[in-house]
């Protein structure tokens, strides 16, 4: 028997998008490195979600998980995953040993440099006519995703390519190779959605300039409400992602009614989907009985809704006018620097503070 | 959860600040679900700019709004779509468990008296206020004692005195951890028989019909001195001694900035007293109190300052969290029938 054809890729960043990972400190990046398969913890509903789109697509769907993790913890990563009911079709991490011991330390925290060209091989492997990415507010994933989606739709072209390679200060042998990807990418607008996990509870104004592809999600069931409304996912899936989150102890039916109504707030979602979903949900209801009574359900959601009263509802978000890579690329990279120094001269004062409090010290 | 109305269009610098505060709220407060009731366009504009928990806030719209200066009997009939109306019914209909406003004062009290109901045997609320003083009190060190009423109820009874008494006790207890508070009336003499009736009776029966730490009279030098933990007075005297030591505070800051300009001399003097001062203008800060309880409704009601920024408004909040989260209107309600009994043998 023969694989259907390729429709849709997910692609998938790992820490902070599909796992809860910290590394804001030496400390926690050392303990996660040394985790456990079992000790990772993804983000509640990013497994119901993943497998969700696997079941969506009957074998025409695509898993690609692209993550800046070393690629030492592949294995560690596979297991995870195997964990939790999931298998990625392509898991591509970083070579930051290698890139250490060739003395490319810029490499080591470069995004632009390292995810885009990732992308474009990727893609060059098996390309889809769809693709949804999902991303998250720590680093530069808006920025790094939507570069990719404008050059595969030809909006973007090579002498531009090449400056905003220039602007992340990429190394000569990685701005060729990303010259050379794009060159060979099969094209086409085949980015429709990009999510991104607000991890860090980051405003979303910022967003916004990115244009109506992006929407930022507090989690994965505003995720699952923007994929249905995208017609990748019915509501028998909204439901069981739903349910594996409210499992997870750290949502309530409230928390996921107020996020519906965040949405509805943005502009991100319809009403008029958001009450097709509910009475799409109605037979379905059963799913979620063990863990709340069908009439609570309906009248927690129905109250968010009912709550933004009579106002007209809010205007859909608009499309991005083309953007400016070379000055964004520049812009991020003069951001994390400067959020490097602040967080170094922290941590020296840190130190030094406690080396003054320390009685052994004196 | 914890589920606190917050009346999004109340107040000088509403609703920016206010919704500012209710968002670093929601990243503080992992136990507490915000209900931000106001123009729900203006109040997600504002949200969008800021870090927030999504997942913790929902929008109540309201279309309406009363502004500071507005009579308060007249606008909440003007305005039966107010902010601060719609959020007092949520708490009312049990949709909330508290609410927060920095609105119009006279506004907030009376809606809070048409939608809530006095707990049994409290005739009259009180609102009370924090002041720094010189003492220490609990585990946590706190340095502020209670005034109440301090604008609710401008005619008191005895009766009126000690209830409110009882009810400042209980808030010390719970939200200062103050498990024995030392309770005053505040009066022009120490002695016993000083004061006007209402005052000298009220002295007679919380000596005799109540087991607090009832320390008798104290003058108003008292306050500062921290000679009290909990210090009585009608809400018109109240009034007056919070916004005097709220000016006081003012004045000496407005004159270390004069002194700070004027010489030299002053200047560097100024500078090697900075930390101090610093620390002066901390405790003194009513930013930082988060807010007064309008105490002896079943509900719970924190008026934040009418100037209150957001670092005020996220304070307010928080101790609106930690009122219903330590169990407050039970205490109140147990130690107001525990007197009543003893009353009545």
């Amino acid at each position: 028997m023969t694989a259907p054809a390729l429709r849709h890729t997910y692609r998938w960043d790992l820490d902070k998008t599909y796992l809860r990972t910290e590394f804001d400190t030496l400390g926690s990046l050392i303990r996660t490195a040394f985790e456990k398969p079992a000790d990772k913890r993804a983000v509640p509903g990013a497994p119901a979600l993943m497998r969700a789109l696997v079941a969506a697509g009957a074998g025409a769907h695509r898993i690609c998980i692209l993550s800046g993790s070393p690629r030492q913890l592949s294995r560690v990563v596979a297991a995870k995953l195997a964990l939790d009911g999931v298998t990625a079709d392509e898991l591509v991490l970083k070579p930051n040993l290698s890139n250490a011991l060739r003395g490319r330390f810029r490499a080591l925290r470069d995004q632009v440099g390292y995810k885009l060209p990732a992308l474009l091989e990727s893609r060059i492997g098996a390309a889809a006519p769809g693709e949804t990415l999902f991303g998250d507010d720590a680093e530069s994933d808006a920025l790094t995703y939507c570069l990719y989606a404008d050059l595969l739709a030809g909006r973007v072209t090579q002498r531009e390519l090449g400056r905003v390679l220039d602007a992340a200060n990429a190394y000569p042998d990685v701005r060729a190779r990303t010259l050379d990807l794009a060159a060979r990418v099969p094209g086409g607008d085949a980015v429709q959605r990009i999510l991104i996990h607000l991890e860090g509870r980051s405003p979303t104004a910022p967003f916004e300039h990115y244009g109506a592809r992006v929407v930022p999600v507090f989690n994965y069931f505003q995720a699952a409400l923007v994929l249905y409304q995208d017609r990748h996912l019915d509501a028998g899936a909204v439901l069981g992602i739903a349910r594996e989150m409210l499992a997870s102890g750290e949502h309530s039916l409230d928390t996921l009614a107020n996020s519906l109504q965040d949405l509805i707030r943005r502009g991100r979602l319809g009403i008029k989907t958001a009450l097709a979903l509910g009475e799409e949900s109605m037979p379905l209801g059963s799913s979620l009985a063990e863990l709340a009574p069908q009439s609570e359900i309906a009248r927690t959601f129905t109250a968010r809704v009912r709550a933004l009263g009579a106002l007209p509802a809010a205007p859909p978000a608009a499309d991005a006018p083309l953007l400016d890579y070379p000055a964004l690329v520049a812009a991020d990279v003069a951001r994390r620097r400067d959020a490097k120094r602040s967080r170094d001269a922290k941590r020296s004062r840190d130190a030094k503070r406690s080396r003054r409090q320390d009685p052994d010290h004196r | 959860m914890i589920r606190i109305a917050v009346d999004a269009m109340g107040g000088d610098h509403a609703p920016d600040e206010i919704v500012r505060g209710a968002a670093a709220a929601s990243l503080a407060l992992t136990d507490v679900e915000l209900i931000l009731v106001g123009d729900a366009r203006q109040i997600d504009r504002l949200l969008r700019e800021e870090r927030h928990e999504a997942e913790r806030i929902r929008v109540e719209h309201a279309s309406q709004a009363i502004a500071m200066d507005e009579k308060p009997a007249e606008a909440l009939a003007a305005k039966p779509d107010a902010s601060l109306l719609v959020a007092a019914r949520l708490v009312a209909r049990g949709d909330a468990d508290a609410l927060v406003s920095a609105g119009n004062t006279g506004a907030a009290v009376l809606a809070c008296s048409r939608h809530f109901h006095l707990i049994a045997g409290v005739r009259r609320a009180a609102l009370a206020a924090v002041y720094p003083t010189e003492i220490r009190r609990g585990d946590k060190e706190d340095p502020f004692s209670l005034i109440l009423d301090v604008g609710a109820t401008l005619d008191v009874t005895a009766e009126d005195l000690v209830s409110f008494a009882l009810m400042g006790a209980a808030y010390a207890t719970r939200i200062s951890k103050n498990p024995r508070p030392r309770v005053a009336l505040l009066s022009n003499g120490t002695e016993a028989g000083k004061g006007p009736k209402e005052i000298v009776r009220a002295h007679e029966l919380l000596l005799a019909h109540t087991g607090l730490n009832f320390v008798g009279n104290v003058e108003g030098v008292d306050i500062p001195r921290g000679t009290a933990d909990v210090v009585v007075c009608s809400g018109f005297t109240g009034n007056i001694v919070v916004k005097m030591l709220e000016g006081v505070s003012e004045t000496v800051m407005r004159l270390a900035r004069y002194a700070y300009k004027e010489k030299l001399v002053w200047r560097i003097a100024l500078g090697m007293l900075s930390g101090g001062i610093g620390r002066l203008k901390a405790l003194t800060d009513w930013q930082e109190y988060g807010g007064a309880p309008l105490l002896g409704f079943d509900r719970l009601f924190i008026k934040a300052h009418g100037r209150s920024r957001s670092r005020a408004v996220e304070n307010a909040i928080k101790v609106a969290a930690k009122a219903v989260r330590s169990g407050l209107h039970d205490d109140i309600r147990k130690r107001v029938a525990e007197f009543e009994a003893r009353r009545s043998t």
